[in-house]
């Protein structure tokens, strides 16, 4: 089929007026969505003889008339006009050539507008996909190194040279280097950067992922990305043996502190501090997490929503019935309700007077990368380590845990997550001790960062390996 | 007005047409449907060689009767419930602030 359609188009499109009125209808009755669009297509999308408002109506492109599939061929047949176009997919119809018809000209002014429709819909976009021209081909062609991945293939993996006690920062960027969603965000070149050349931490992030995915496998040193953290978050500044937890927190803030300089400011009002900023760093990491004080004697709830980019989960050392301790107990200890004692009464607005209360945790909303914090160290009078194993499952379901909304929407969530990432701390003390990263890879290839040694690993090796930083991705992804 | 097309004014009105349209056809693809009624299309081009190409509304009357029967219960019932669920909450309070 040639992408020039039929002679009675090429006709009509001759006709200046003719591509304005068909642009028009075509904004308006297939992809508009604005109030105006609307209000026009529901006074007049209905068949004009029958008077239904579907299935496959279509809009004559040579008078102002609607029909239905079967009365609009007969319009055309009566009046002898030629020209149709469905209004639900915008297909131009030829009469006289009996059949829908392509044309270059008229698909570009389709494109256009779908490009213009505020709201992303599935039916108009299903396909279109980008054509590319020959020169755009023997660029790719000439310029592009094909890299193939096969299942030996390492890409994506990349030795980290400890800088001398450096180790709890090589786990977290060898987490971030995989974290799915943040790769595809850094390798399609999303970061448009507005800051002074050196200076922002998100650029070091995009320039990282670049030396990951490149294809080498020399060992790479991370004093730039150190250093920025250094200046951004002056508590770290130390040569002192880090806890991994901590740098991970300060690296998500200082990331989405850049992150968020460089965005374009927001259209609207300002972002409230209790809404997730649309930075990609809080896209990802940040959910909300709901704390209900319910007061013990008049039943008052009062709620209080704070944005949450880890879950810090106290383990326990005694260990209940034998029984070893999993992910999930942990959760469930983390959401109980908990009866505040004589001491701890809170003011209860309504009561005018300290209340005895009850305190529960739920989550509001759920992360896309939910990162579990194991709590093994205790800041007692001696910083202990409690290495009670705790079971870790590969695929969770957060449902249990989240907190009942009012407007829940129709649709069944789904809100499984399966691991990608486990930080393990091996040593007895806090001070002195070494991190290593369990990174997935491909889908189900597991591999063990140890600095700059990478080795092969199996999913069972990292469920029974002590755990220490969790980190699950969200299953599927729903639209927003 | 029919209470036919009074109900597919209240889905336009409400943006529930676009709703119901955009779950259809997410399910469709999930289940398959598309690709075997994509399939049969082609089997209908290829099959008519020797004669004229079908036009597309030819193609639509052959295929149509067996591409809705294949349609799973499924998708069905959910279809029917998200109707349900639309034109009940209609009546209640305001449905359309929402969408």
């Amino acid at each position: 089929m040639s992408l020039v359609g039929c002679s009675h188009l090429q006709v009509f499109k001759k006709n200046l007026k003719n591509k304005e009125s068909f642009k028009w209808i075509h904004a308006v009755f297939v992809v508009g969505t604005t109030h105006k669009c609307r209000k026009t297509k529901i006074c007049n999308a209905y068949c004009r003889i029958c008077k239904k408002r579907g299935p496959y109506l279509h809009s004559c492109l040579e008078c102002v008339f609607f029909g239905c599939m079967k009365h609009i061929r007969e319009h055309a047949k009566n009046n002898k006009h030629i020209l149709t176009m469905d209004l639900i997919y915008g297909q131009i119809h030829c009469n006289s050539c009996g059949d829908y018809i392509y044309d270059g000209e008229m698909e570009a002014i389709i494109r256009e507008n779908k490009m213009m429709s505020g709201t992303f819909r599935r039916r108009l976009f299903e396909s279109t996909s980008w054509d590319p021209t020959d020169e755009e081909r023997t660029y790719l062609n000439n310029k592009t190194k094909k890299i193939c991945i096969t299942p030996e293939s390492t890409i994506g993996l990349r030795g980290l040279i400890n800088l001398g006690k450096t180790c709890f920062m090589n786990c977290i960027v060898q987490v971030l280097m995989h974290t799915p969603l943040l790769r595809d965000y850094f390798l399609t070149e999303c970061h448009k950067c507005k800051s002074k050349p050196g200076t922002c931490s998100v650029c070091e992030i995009s320039e990282l992922f670049q030396e990951f995915y490149r294809g080498s496998t020399v060992p790479l040193a991370l004093n730039q990305l150190l250093h920025l953290i250094w200046t951004h978050a002056k508590h770290l500044a130390d040569y002192k043996e880090q806890d991994a937890h901590e740098f991970f927190i300060a690296t998500l803030d200082v990331l989405h502190c850049h992150c968020y300089e460089s965005m374009p400011p927001p259209k609207s009002s300002k972002i409230n501090n209790n809404e997730i900023c649309p930075c990609i760093i809080d896209q990802i990491f940040t959910g909300e997490l709901q704390r209900d004080i319910v007061c013990q004697k008049c039943n008052r709830v009062s709620t209080t929503v704070d944005p949450i980019s880890n879950f810090s989960l106290g383990v326990s050392p005694i260990t209940y019935g034998g029984e070893q301790p999993s992910l999930i107990d942990c959760l469930e200890h983390f959401t109980r309700v908990e009866y505040l004692g004589d001491n701890d009464k809170i003011m209860c607005s309504k009561c005018q007077s300290l209340q005895k209360s009850t305190i529960q945790l739920t989550i509001k909303t759920l992360p896309i990368v939910a990162s579990f914090h194991l709590k093994r160290f205790q800041y007692s009078e001696k910083m202990e380590k409690i290495s009670t194993s705790i079971s870790f499952p590969e695929m969770l379901d957060m449902a249990p845990f989240i907190g009942k909304s009012k407007n829940e929407s129709p649709f069944p969530s789904d809100n499984r997550y399966t691991l990608f990432a486990v930080i393990n701390h091996l040593g007895n003390s806090i001070n002195n001790g070494h991190y290593i990263a369990y990174v997935r890879q491909q889908q189900d290839f597991w591999y063990k960062c140890d600095d700059h040694v990478i080795t092969r690993a199996n999913l069972q090796e990292v469920l029974n390996s002590e755990g220490y930083l969790l980190f699950y991705h969200k299953h599927v992804l729903s639209y927003e | 007005m029919s209470l036919e097309s009074k109900i597919s004014l209240h889905l336009d009105v409400n943006n529930g047409m676009d709703r119901v349209t955009e779950l259809v056809q997410t399910r469709l693809i999930e289940c398959g449907w598309r690709d075997q009624v994509r399939l049969a299309c082609r089997k209908a081009i290829t099959e008519s060689k020797d004669k004229q190409v079908p036009t597309v509304d030819e193609l639509i009357t052959t295929v149509t009767p067996r591409a809705r029967s294949m349609v799973p219960d499924s998708v069905k019932r959910e279809l029917l419930h998200e109707l349900e669920m639309i034109l009940v909450n209609v009546d209640r309070t305001g449905y359309a602030k929402h969408f």
